[in-house]
């Protein structure tokens, strides 16, 4: 099993690791993947992947509009609003 | 410098459908609205919300599948992008990876003389992502969802395209394809259809070198800067010894430079898997049945029945089908009428677009304007009127004053085609010119073109011209 590079998880999942957590939460990790990995000594190389465990095809509905909720809630749980934007802290690129 | 480099350049075409509704949600596809209007609670990712596939997105995909040459899968299955942004509030957006609705196409574009064959690797439905505002507040970015959700079709060419001029021609191709279908409004200043261009320099022959990505071009003046000034840009760290980085750019629309945009700190990874809310698509072959004969005539066919069963121009012919509306136009007159398709074509591009242009007007402004203007066509082709009365009407036709034969009445403009009246008119004009006779009977014909002219001065621009000129030759051979 190749080591976990935890800073970049991190990264990955924006969660920021108090720097004594790390090799904690990279230990629990390590051995949840072991665990999963015992699914490999099965042979899968006849098998298709499987999308779905449901046997059904995706439901569908038509090109219709409808206004199910308003501006008002929509931004009812922003932490922040500038008129009816969210208000966020400055993300550039 | 750059005769021994060549670009190689593959092209993302991102086009949002024409649709009442969201991909997965009920919210309107509008552009325009009021910050968070077209927003509920699937669109801003609140938990336990679930998307539901808009079947007319769907309809869509496969209607381009035909239209594009591609093979259109039964089967294809939405997966989740996993990335943060803040204007996309699932952190993830839905889309689709190892099974789209389309694969393997192509179009063929043609290049003056010849056509060249751009092949497309895919195509597949995804959602949009909202907008952020930057530029409002210096500390804070502004988030408007309306467009989170929006149906996009990402249309993926293999890196077939080799000049600037090449990805534009490709581009608006695919522009006008996809609106004849109407799949797409083609707006692109209002980001119907934009592109990420990817990019790579080599020399003749020689291997593939490391591709850029631009980002999100939205007008195809701003597609070729970007592609001339990235190419200068690979050219001269190749040659300065460097190595091109394979990274992310964008341009810049004040400065017309590329920069590079995403952090290098970790690389992207955007852990696709299967969205486990959504079951796979399977569409059937009656529903593909279904859905081909609603294409229409796609603007290459259109082209080429213009050309050979309406004997039009091939210049005119491509005018005219360069804008879905142009066609509209056109066809409701020759369906009106028996006046040559040809007297049609050549008025249209001419002097009734140089109208519309001069009074701003939308060309399907004309399409309630079509039955007078074949009256007035009409006139011209019955000889009643002259082409140059005609000329000099036509804004008055356009303006609904009144139809074009009370205004030729009114005015008194109708063609004079009476032979004993334009006989008078001739012998009025030929006084006084032995000198000239002497001339056309030596031989010189320009003499006839300044008889006809003053022979029409005289009729005041009413006296039919093919007949001026026949009793002119009859007389002036005597």
């Amino acid at each position: 099993m190749s080591d976990i590079d935890i800073k970049r998880i991190s990264y990955l999942a924006k969660l920021k690791l108090p720097q004594e957590k790390e090799e904690f939460y990279a230990n629990s990790l390590k051995e949840i993947i072991k665990w999963v990995d015992n699914l490999k000594q099965i042979d899968t190389n006849e098998v298709k992947p499987l999308h779905n465990v449901i046997n059904a095809t995706e439901s569908i509905r038509n090109d219709e509009i409808n206004k199910h909720n308003s501006v008002e809630e929509v931004l009812s749980n922003a932490p922040e609003r500038a008129q009816n934007f969210f208000k966020v802290p400055k993300v550039v690129d | 410098m750059s005769n021994n480099w060549e670009m190689v350049i593959g092209l993302e075409v991102h086009a949002q459908l024409k649709t009442s509704s969201k991909l997965f949600s009920s919210s309107p596809n509008q552009f325009g609205s009021e910050p968070n209007e077209n927003v509920n609670f699937i669109d801003s990712g609140m938990p336990g919300m679930l998307p539901v596939l808009n079947f007319a997105c769907i309809e869509k995909a496969i209607k381009t599948g035909f239209a594009l040459n591609f093979t259109i899968n039964k089967y294809s299955v939405f997966e989740r992008k996993n990335y943060f942004y803040p204007d996309l509030p699932q952190g993830y957006q839905i889309s689709q990876f190892e099974f789209p609705i389309l694969t393997e196409g192509f179009i063929n574009i043609d290049n003056g003389q010849d056509q060249k064959k751009i092949r497309i690797e895919r195509a597949h439905l995804e959602q949009d992502a909202g907008k952020s505002i930057h530029d409002i507040d210096p500390k804070y970015s502004f988030i408007d969802l309306n467009r989170v959700g929006t149906p996009l079709l990402e249309i993926v060419s293999y890196p077939d395209l080799s000049s600037a001029d090449e990805v534009v021609n490709y581009m608006s191709t695919l522009r006008q394809i996809l609106m004849y279908i109407d799949v797409c409004d083609g707006n692109m200043q209002e980001g119907s259809l934009r592109a990420d261009v990817n990019l790579s320099i080599r020399k003749p022959g020689g291997d593939l070198g490391t591709r850029c990505e631009i980002k999100n071009l939205n007008s195809f003046k701003f597609i070729k800067q970007a592609i001339e000034f990235e190419f200068q840009r690979q050219i001269e760290v190749l040659e300065s010894g460097g190595s091109v980085e394979q990274n992310t750019m964008l341009f810049d629309t004040n400065t017309g430079e590329t920069r590079a945009m995403r952090s290098k700190e970790f690389s992207h990874d955007y852990r696709y898997f299967p969205d486990p809310d959504l079951l796979p698509v399977n569409i059937t072959q009656e529903q593909i049945d279904k859905i081909q004969p609603t294409l229409g005539e796609l603007p290459n066919q259109k082209l080429d029945r213009y050309i050979s069963e309406l004997k039009i121009e091939k210049d005119i012919s491509k005018i005219i089908i360069s804008e879905k509306e142009n066609t509209k136009v056109f066809e409701q007159m020759v369906n009106d009428t028996e006046v040559p398709p040809k007297l049609i074509a050549s008025w249209l591009v001419g002097d009734i677009f140089a109208f519309v242009k001069e009074n701003n007007l939308d060309v399907s402004s004309l399409l309630e304007k079509t039955k007078v203007i074949v009256e007035l066509l009409k006139l011209i082709s019955d000889d009643v009127i002259s082409n140059k009365v005609g000329k000099e009407i036509l804004p008055q036709v356009l303006n609904g004053e009144n139809s074009p034969m009370e205004i030729v009445k009114k005015m008194g403009l109708e063609q004079v085609s009476d032979t004993s009246e334009l006989e008078k008119i001739i012998n009025e004009s030929l006084q006084d010119e032995e000198e000239n006779i002497a001339k056309f009977q030596g031989g010189s014909d320009r003499v006839l073109g300044y008889f006809v002219g003053k022979c029409l001065k005289a009729s005041k621009g009413k006296g039919n011209p093919k007949l001026i000129n026949e009793l002119l030759l009859e007389k002036l051979k005597k």
